[in-house]
């Protein structure tokens, strides 16, 4: 690979920076939201590598042009000829805005004279040419790993194209991490990136301040030093000035982090935007809510599915293994010593298991990939694999929600082309912060995923697939919450920002619907005893509500019939008679039939909430659980694990 | 005999088809002249009185001794009406006085409470109850709607007026909430009180129209059929008030669609050959129904249906023939027995070769319900049927009587009606 950047060839890093739209640097706003997740994720990859509780603050500090240019020591200038900028006004420009403006007025003033409702009118964009952008100094400081001091320079400013031996669930969606942001901020503001790091038991902490050669893809190093480590403190901190957009993305990077709150509930993240007017200015903290952390995710070796050409020839340029049995034994999963000898048997004449691995011609190893893709193996384990866990999900659902009912499931891995996979879901009802009808929160190995939401599985699934009438959810009027977490060796990303799952996927798009059913299948029993419960408590109003009705359209026809009878055009029978002159004489009244029904109603009622009360307290379940526990969340800030939790 | 046809043609139809449109219309080739198709329709007519003359007395519900009893409703005076209301709704009385609250004992209409007797050849209703008690959670609203419509009922019978269904749901909007609720409570009423829902002076909106050779009384007037225009005339809701038909037709023209029916009707197809062309414009209604039978009745005239090559096509037939589920309490009334299935069927599609972009493909839930119709008795009880429907299953197929407009507009007037007639093909 170094070889490549000599010969002329484009470096890793150029092509990252040329093409920096798949690794998610769009525009500015999406920049300054990439950095935030790389710098987040890398924070709690470390803090978890390390079986150590994270704890993330991640700042944001707006910088104003002339801060900005003070920083990079440029005098800031006036401007002298205006009609030179892209935003200047002409006299004809400014004589047509003054008139809109002013007829908007007159709009405004007419409609509230009317009473009527107007949406504020948006306030006139301050034209922002391209000169006008705006910068932020991002940092982020974790308790992490930290890294080695002479690490530093070439884990920043060098990018590697991806050489990972093994496969690994992965939170990073490309492996660049801080790189990309470095990138960004070489080319948007020509600012070095600062790094602090300490590891455990050092006495020292790195720090080290470079930018990257983007040409030669080498670091630049401008100061890199030991400084002393008073706190013991571990962990490691970032710093990058880009440019960016708070704006447009300050939702996104704010859900974001509420996301990441609910499928890491472990964690505690601060997050802070400064900015020079103090009303924009947001602090919120994420409390931790528990100490279970997942398993980290082990490294595994390919299964045999899952391989292609070019994975199979890296593993044999690789391998420490000598012979082709060996090969095949260690370097796959799912491969025994017996099952490999059948194999090679199967591969032709001109294979045998002592042979030579690194004598295996190209059309060998086309041989083996193609025995490879039609051969039977047996699925990959999910043991690899580190789902967030369903007391987590549930946790984070609770703790970021608070909704009035929650259920949650974890499926049992299953295989995608070779890779194994596990789809966890969660459905919540109710809560706040939570708009009516389906909020769909989706995560792949455990990182929330916020764009192109129409097109993703979990998406489809909830919106087409799912009955939710039959588990008696309203879609539209209910809040419900729909969790999906998928994770997996490898996530198939569709899309260049990687951004959802494809809804292409019949495995897994099966193991979604099932998931979510689950949990609908546990809240709908939910939801049921608690329709019964308010049934309960209702159904004296209600039956009373139709009484007058009832009585009414009663007490009419025998009005009519009374008058009938006291004309006598009609003849009525003895006791019907009675009752007709009782009418008649004001004896019975519509007060009198309202009266005898009421107190009906009022017997059965009764009558029935005793019979319910002997039924349900044969069957007594613990249905309010949920708000047992939020009451004991405002008691208690520790995170005990209630075993009402564990149904 | 293109020659005569052509003559014909001219003399009959404007005289701006040209001889060259004709042409390209496939299988006029095969028509014969007009008299021929008539002699046909002639012998249909012939048996069709003759068979119905010879079982002048229809097969009535009490002549059969069916295992499950059954229940069916009659036409009931103002009067009785009105009696039957007051005696319910004076135990009613009796009842919430003494404390016990009330309820309504209403005949279930649920698909399970059904029976289509093949002797009679329509559905009728078994006599499973259903208790409607004033107390309960599940059935207060209905109860009350019940309570509030005999209530309604009552005043229409002392002021002996018509309402439309729509009047008696805007009686009490905030009540009723949608006019489904009212309706369906309607025909328990009906049930309850043993009458038919006309007996109750309720109407729905008129939707069946009537063009051809018919002459009957509405309330009075003498209508002319073939003097309407071209949209002919609608049914008159209240059938009580229609008398005196007359016709010289050969047959009644069944047709499911409005579009199909303004063809025909624009076409002058009854002067052509003598009919009488009914629609209802998709599922019939009660008046439209009530109408047909009265005419195949009255003037014993063969009824032949053209209706859509798909599962509801088959449907809508069989609610003119043996019922709705909704109205079986009525089926006496409402069915016409004998309907034959003239077109569009599943064998014409090659037959009369409608081209592949004319057809449709079923869709899973047309197959499903044309499996399901395969299992219905109305079906099974004419081979014939069954096989259409099979082949209708099998290839997937369906098309709408439009389908044959491919072949110009006029096809369905000129050319497939008359072939099909000619060539007696119905089942």
């Amino acid at each position: 690979m170094g070889t490549s950047m000599e010969t002329g060839g484009e470096s890793p890093a150029e092509f990252f920076a040329e093409n920096k739209n798949i690794a998610g640097f769009d525009n500015p706003g999406k920049c300054l939201y990439t950095t935030v997740r790389e710098l987040v994720e890398n924070s709690l990859d470390s803090a978890e590598s390390i079986s150590e509780l994270p704890f993330v603050e991640l700042t944001i500090e707006e910088i104003g042009k002339s801060k900005f240019n003070s920083m990079i020591g440029l005098v800031d200038r006036e401007r002298i000829d205006e009609e030179l900028y892209d935003d200047y006004e002409t006299a004809k420009a400014r004589e047509k805005r003054l008139a809109k403006e002013a007829r908007a007025q007159e709009m405004q003033a007419k409609n509230a004279a009317l009473g009527k409702k107007f949406k504020e009118q948006p306030a006139a964009k301050g034209m922002k040419g391209r000169g006008e952008a705006s910068f932020y100094r991002v940092t982020c400081k974790d308790n992490g790993k930290g890294m080695p001091h002479d690490d530093i320079p070439n884990m920043f400013g060098r990018v590697l194209s991806g050489t990972k031996y093994g496969l690994k669930q992965t939170r990073g969606k490309f492996g660049l991490g801080a790189k990309m942001a470095l990138i960004w901020s070489k080319m948007s503001t020509g600012l070095p990136i600062e790094i602090s790091s300490s590891m455990k038991s050092q006495n020292y902490i790195s720090f080290c301040r470079l930018d990257i050669d983007i040409h030669r893809n080498i670091p630049h190093v401008h100061l890199h030093e030991k400084r002393i480590n008073d706190d013991r403190w571990h962990g490691a901190e970032i710093q990058v000035v880009i440019e960016g957009n708070w704006t447009t993305y300050r939702s996104k990077i704010l859900h974001y982090m509420r996301q990441m709150a609910v499928i890491t509930p472990y964690a505690q993240f601060l997050f802070k935007f400064i900015s020079d007017t103090s009303d924009k200015n947001v602090t919120i903290k994420f409390a931790r809510r528990t100490d279970v952390m997942p398993p980290v995710p082990l490294e595994t070796k390919h299964h045999p599915s899952s391989v292609d050409l070019l994975l199979i020839k890296r593993l044999i340029a690789e391998t420490s293994k000598q012979n082709l049995l060996q090969f095949l034994q260690h370097e796959f999963v799912n491969i025994g010593k017996a099952h490999a000898e059948r194999l090679i048997g199967e591969m032709g004449p001109e294979f045998s298991p002592k042979m030579p691995i690194k004598s295996l011609t190209d059309q060998q190893i086309v041989r083996i990939h193609q025995l490879f893709r039609q051969a039977k193996f047996d699925d990959p384990t999910g043991d690899c694999l580190s789902p967030a866990g369903e007391y987590n999900l549930r946790l984070g659902i609770i703790k970021e929600l608070h909704p009035d009912m929650v259920a949650t499931y974890s499926g049992s891995a299953q295989v995608f082309e070779g890779h194994p996979f596990v789809v966890e879901a969660g459905v919540s009802v109710g809560g706040k912060d939570v708009k009516q009808g389906l909020n769909i929160f989706r995560f792949a190995n455990r990182i929330p995923l916020l764009f192109e939401q129409g097109a993703d599985v979990v998406t489809r699934t909830a919106l087409k697939r799912i009955n939710w009438a039959s588990y008696k959810i309203n879609q539209m009027q209910d809040k419900i919450g729909v969790f999906v977490s998928i994770v997996s060796t490898k996530i198939p990303f569709k899309g260049t920002g990687k951004e959802y799952i494809g809804d292409d996927i019949t495995e897994i798009a099966t193991a979604v619907k099932y998931a979510i059913q689950q949990c609908c299948i546990q809240l709908k029993s939910k939801i049921m005893k608690k329709m019964q419960a308010r049934e309960q408590q209702e159904r004296k109003r209600n039956l009373s509500k139709y009484i007058p009705d009832a009585t009414g359209a009663v007490y009419d026809v025998l009005r009519e019939m009374a008058q009938l009878h006291a004309s006598k055009r009609k003849h009525y029978e003895e006791e019907d008679a009675d009752i007709l002159k009782k009418v008649s004489a004001r004896l019975i009244t519509k007060d009198t039939l309202t009266e005898k029904l009421a107190q009906h109603v009022e017997k059965v009622d009764y009558e029935m909430a005793l019979e319910y009360a002997t039924q349900s307290g044969v069957s007594e379940e613990p249905r309010e659980y949920i708000y047992k526990r939020l009451n004991l969340k405002t008691n208690s800030s520790t995170s005990t694990v209630p075993s009402l939790f564990s149904d | 005999m293109a020659d005569t046809t052509k003559a014909k043609k001219r003399r009959r139809a404007d005289p701006e088809s040209s001889s060259s449109d004709q042409l390209q219309l496939p299988f006029k080739n095969r028509l014969k002249p007009d008299s021929v198709i008539l002699e046909s329709l002639h012998s249909l007519l012939k048996s069709t009185s003759s068979s119905s003359s010879t079982s002048s007395k229809p097969l009535t519900l009490s002549d059969l001794s069916l295992s499950s009893a059954c229940r069916e409703v009659t036409d009931l005076s103002l009067l009785s009406v009105q009696s039957a209301i007051e005696s319910l709704i004076l135990s009613l009385t009796h009842s919430i006085l003494s404390g016990r609250g009330f309820s309504f004992n209403v005949p279930s209409r649920a698909a399970t409470n059904q029976l289509y007797v093949p002797e009679l050849d329509r559905i009728v209703l078994k006599d499973k109850n259903t208790l409607r008690p004033f107390a309960n959670n599940s059935s207060v609203r209905k109860s009350t709607i019940t309570a509030k419509i005999l209530s309604l009922i009552h005043q229409l019978c002392l002021r002996s007026i018509h309402v439309t269904k729509r009047d008696l749901f805007y009686t009490d909007v905030k009540l009723f909430q949608d006019q489904t609720q009212s309706d369906a409570v309607l025909d328990d009423v009906s049930c309850m009180l043993g009458c038919t829902r006309s007996s109750l002076n309720v109407i729905a909106a008129e939707k069946g129209v009537v063009v051809g050779r018919l002459i009957f009384s509405d309330n009075g007037d003498m209508i002319d059929c073939t003097k309407m225009g071209m949209g002919g005339k609608a049914i008159p809701p209240n059938i009580d008030r229609v008398g005196d038909m007359q016709s010289d037709a050969l047959f009644i023209l069944l047709v499911e669609k409005d579009a199909a029916y303004i063809r025909l009707a624009e076409d002058r197809f009854y002067n052509r050959f003598p009919c009488i062309i009914v629609t209802a414009k998709g599922q019939p209604d009660v008046a439209t129904r009530l109408f047909l039978r009265k005419m195949k009745m009255e003037l014993k005239l063969p009824v032949l249906a053209l209706v859509d090559s798909d599962p509801y096509g088959l449907k809508i037939l069989s609610v003119y023939g043996c019922g709705s589920k909704n109205m079986s309490y009525d089926s006496a009334n409402l069915t016409t027995p004998d309907i034959k299935w003239l077109g569009i069927r599943p064998s014409d599609l090659d037959k009369y070769k409608i081209p592949e972009q004319c057809r449709l493909p079923m869709t899973e839930q047309d197959i499903k319900t044309g499996k399901d119709l395969l299992e219905e008795d109305f079906v099974k009880k004419n081979p014939g049927w069954v096989e259409e429907l099979s082949l209708m299953v099998k290839t997937k197929q369906k098309a709408e009587i439009q389908a044959l407009s491919s072949f110009g507009f006029q096809y369905l007037s000129e050319v497939y009606l008359p072939l099909k007639l000619q060539q007696q093909d119905w089942l």
